[in-house]
């Protein structure tokens, strides 16, 4: 339907327009407490348009995609009629053939409802240990997405996703320890990344069963690749030319500053194989390429889609993302630390194991904190950079070892500070979400008991 | 259309089936700072089937196109045979219910010209710039919706509602050089137009504290005995407690089962808490929840003691206890789990008033407000949208950062003082579980007196 909505909305708005279109199917069977117990499937299709009128940009969304596109056009230049002036030109074809990743993969797309409910199982057996009880949910989705603009650009994917999730529950009187951890991808899951997802939640369930004292002060922490969120948002939050221009980013003004230790460096990268993030071309018809944010500790750029950018006066880095319902958005694709080389597919589709809790930065810990969950991340003034969190999974270090789990602690610090000076980074990166991130150690984190 | 959803259940072959319908007209407008940031008006529609064979699990589709109900309904038939399940899931019993109802529309939001709309958020988001030059960013949200819903089930159960809903906020940034500081005003309501007008006032405030938080110290880390004013006291039971009394984290875990006895104390015998979805023309309100099941007054926890929980009709039936109308989902995209509606802690009748409560604190925190709360089962964390020390029985100065964490059944037994002063928040958001988000819910308490608590900020101070 996304020709001719297109062309509609071409002979109605005299400032163009685009669209994207988008169907997806989803199969999804769920383990709970250690039985099955659902398999859901779901089928969604919808449109979202943007217009420019007289000058004034509008949007409008719909899942009510055999409608006449006339009523979708029409709601779309409403919208128009109250917008602000924009000057927003929708790009044109690019000079070069939309660059080529991978995002279908067809043993994800043909595995069968008992695939995913034998993958299940198979988690389950694995995980099953005395006095616990283990959740685990198998999801697969195939979607298909087009965008198109009037300006003649405009390019159409197909996408595998395949997302394995476990939790692990021990309840011992009001003691809850939950362990969890999940893998996705685009493609079905090799068994060596079963095996790490499981390995993973073994190793910190074990070492959580011998509760310990918290340390207190400010003391060595090491966060990994899950429990670096904390300090990842931030700094994402900061980097997004939204941000930016709103006045609020504390990196508003530090492009080709140093600002971060040397050793740091973070990319979005949206060519990535085997990541359900990666597309040929955004969501709003400009071709994917990989994006420096900061290097070696340097801030290089922030990320724009087409509106920001041309508030901002810039150009879009192409990280236009948008849903069925509102307008395009910035948003990241795959953000990716200390790998700022050429793309490596292989290391694309791997879920890494854990090699060793802590990624081998423990060993020089006298007394500190391994921070695998936080309590409450995202809440609060996030991009001012300062945090205090509760602890939910963590780990008392002493003398280069994890001598148990802590509860009844909190950690604070300010993201931007720390990341300043950081005392190493683990050789145990993976992905998380759409992050790929190793563990990190900073030095002097403000650890609080109650 | 109940006839083409009728039609549709009568040609299951599954022993129980239930067919949701929904469409729903929104319109959501925001400002940034001065600048409209959008204005759009979006249709959203669609179905699910949930079925059941016996010895099955259940079998669920979701789908965007009606024409496809026939074809889903056979689909979920299918899922539920693929996924055997032992013991076998049953349903509690609710009866058969019919009901056409259409709930207080209140000034239809379908026939406001979206300009209209555009105006009166313009107005709020003025009133929040007009404040001080200090306001360097303001972020306001209107969004409502009508949503038409159809539900029938094998069981006789066919309903029709016309659910209006309509939500407001307001985020105010201050800002003085590296400071930044911010202040949060929401208003979310089940009803209508009429329902949203003069609220400028409440805009106003938050932005005036945004401006006063530059100036204020952070709160000095440590334990206190701190007074939740109502609208953090509701935030805390439904996140601290509330989650935990959703039969579905205990009915099939026995260690959890445990945790929940009901008889355990939870609290001094001050502490009453319950769920009220029943309560007129609040955001969690409906007649039934998306079971059927009408939706009740329950009590959780009566005089301390636990006495109740939250069910659907499978965990009901899995406890063998009676199904309170909990069994929720955000919409057509969704099956219902069990969800809070309108979570409270009840007002103590002769508690007093806040005066009441602080009269014998030294040194403590009044924390105010929520911009956002945590739980990790037994352990929660609370950022206050700001607070006040308390010296001497009076409030003082206005402190920031103030940050809650503890334990929750900690913190219930550390409640020793509840006033009378009960109000339900009206506020927008809503609540997220298992992918779930957000689903209407509203709180509601009187002040609260937490004797001791943990009160982050300059955590250690190191």
């Amino acid at each position: 339907m996304i020709a001719p909505l297109v062309e509609l909305a071409r002979r109605r708005a005299d400032g163009g327009a685009d669209a994207l279109w988008r169907r997806f199917e989803r199969t999804t069977v769920a383990f709970e407490w250690g039985r099955l117990k659902s398999a859901a499937t779901t089928e969604e299709a919808g449109a979202n348009l943007r217009v420019r009128h007289r000058g004034r940009v509008g949007v409008a969304g719909t899942t009510a995609t055999a409608a006449a596109p006339d009523e979708l056009v029409g709601r779309a230049l409403a919208s128009a009629e109250l917008g602000e002036e924009l000057d927003l030109a929708f790009p044109g074809p690019p000079s070069a053939a939309l660059p080529t990743v991978t995002t279908f993969f067809d043993r994800a797309a043909n595995a069968s409802l008992d695939d995913l409910i034998g993958i299940g199982r198979a988690l389950l057996a694995r995980l099953e240990r005395e006095g616990c009880r283990v959740n685990v949910a198998i999801e697969r989705e195939t979607t298909a997405t087009r965008v198109a603009n009037t300006a003649g650009a405009g390019g159409e994917y197909r996408g595998t996703a395949f997302g394995v999730s476990a939790d692990v529950w021990r309840i011992a009187g009001d003691d809850v320890l939950v362990v969890s951890d999940a893998l996705e991808g685009a493609d079905l899951p090799s068994d060596e990344a079963l095996a790490a997802l499981v390995a993973s939640i073994n190793a910190r369930l074990d070492h959580a069963l011998r509760l310990v004292a918290p340390p207190e002060g400010a003391l060595p922490v090491v966060f990994t690749p899950a429990g670096l969120s904390a300090l990842m948002l931030p700094v994402t939050q900061a980097l997004s030319g939204k941000a930016v221009l709103q006045g609020i980013s504390p990196l508003g003004a530090k492009v080709g500053a140093q600002v971060f230790d040397a050793r740091l460096s973070l990319a979005d990268d949206p060519l990535r194989v085997g990541r359900t993030a990666s597309r040929p071309l955004d969501d709003e018809c400009l071709p994917s390429r990989t994006v420096c944010l900061v290097e070696r500790g340097v801030v290089q750029r922030f990320i724009y889609d087409l509106e920001t950018a041309a508030r901002a006066q810039t150009e879009s880095t192409g990280h236009g993302t948008r849903g069925i319902f509102g307008k395009p958005v910035p948003g990241y694709t795959n953000i990716v630390m200390n790998e700022t080389g050429a793309v490596t597919n292989v290391v694309g589709a791997r879920h890494a194991a854990p090699l060793q809790l802590g990624g081998g930065l423990l060993g020089s810990i006298q007394d500190g904190l391994l921070v695998d969950e936080l309590i409450g991340v995202g809440q609060g003034n996030v991009i001012g950079g300062a945090f205090s969190h509760p602890v939910a999974l963590a780990y008392r270090i002493e003398r280069g070892e994890i001598t148990g789990r802590v509860k009844d602690a909190a950690v604070a610090g300010n993201a931007y500070e720390l990341w300043k000076q950081v005392a190493g980074f683990g050789n145990d990166a993976r992905w998380t979400g759409s992050r790929w991130a190793p563990s990190v150690l900073f030095e002097g984190v403000s650890i609080a008991r109650r | 259309m109940i006839d083409r959803l009728t039609a549709a259940l009568a040609r299951s072959r599954a022993d129980y089936t239930e067919i949701r319908v929904e469409r729903t007209w929104s319109t959501a407008v925001t400002f940034r700072g001065r600048r409209l940031d959008s204005a759009t008006a979006s249709e959203d529609q669609g179905g699910f089937v949930r079925a059941l064979h016996a010895g099955g699990g259940w079998g669920v589709a979701s789908f965007t196109s009606l024409d496809r109900l026939p074809a889903m309904v056979a689909r979920a038939g299918d899922l539920s045979r693929a996924v055997p399940v032992e013991p076998p899931i049953r349903l509690a019993d609710v009866s058969p219910h019919q009901a056409d109802a259409l709930l207080d529309l209140d000034g239809d939001v379908r026939g406001v010209p979206i300009a209209e709309k555009k105006r009166l958020l313009e107005a709020y988001n003025g009133a929040m710039l007009a404040v001080s030059d200090r306001i360097v960013d303001t972020l306001a949200l209107y969004r409502d919706e009508v949503s038409e819903y159809w539900y029938v089930n094998s069981q006789g159960t066919i309903l029709h509602e016309l659910r209006p809903e309509i939500t407001l906020s307001g985020t105010a940034v201050a800002r003085r050089d590296g400071t930044i500081e911010k202040g949060l005003e929401s208003i979310g309501l089940r009803r209508g137009w009429t329902s949203v007008q003069d609220k400028t006032a409440g805009f106003r405030e938050v932005a005036e504290r945004a401006v006063e938080l530059l100036d204020a110290p952070m709160v000095k880390g440590g334990t206190y005995p701190v007074v939740l004013d109502p609208e953090l006291a509701g935030v805390f039971i439904h996140e601290a407690f509330g989650h935990l009394s959703e039969a579905d984290f205990v009915y099939e875990n026995p260690q959890a089962r445990e945790m929940m006895t009901l008889g355990r104390r939870f609290g001094k015998p001050v502490l009453n808490v319950g769920d009220n979805g029943a309560a007129p023309g609040l955001r969690g309100t409906l007649p039934f929840d998306d079971e059927g099941t009408p939706t009740q007054d329950t009590t959780l926890i009566k005089d301390g003691i636990l006495v109740g929980r939250l069910h659907s009709r499978e965990t009901a039936a899995a406890m063998g206890e009676r199904p309170t109308g909990n069994a929720r989902a955000t919409s057509f995209r969704h099956a219902p789990i069990v969800r809070m509606t309108n979570t409270y802690i009840a007002g103590a009748p002769g508690g007093g008033s806040f005066e009441d409560l602080i009269g014998d604190v030294k040194l403590g925190v009044y924390a105010c407000g929520a911009f956002g709360g945590q739980t990790m089962l037994e352990n929660f964390s609370f950022t206050a949208a700001y607070g006040r020390m308390i010296r001497d029985g009076r409030v003082a100065e206005l402190v920031k950062d103030v940050v809650l964490a503890g334990s929750l059944f900690q913190t219930l037994d550390r409640i020793d003082h509840i006033a009378a002063d009960f109000r339900w928040n009206q506020m927008g958001g809503g609540c997220g579980k298992a992918g779930q988000y957000p689903l209407p819910v509203t709180e509601g308490a009187p002040h609260v007196r937490i004797e001791e608590a943990l009160v982050g900020g300059e955590v250690g101070g190191a």
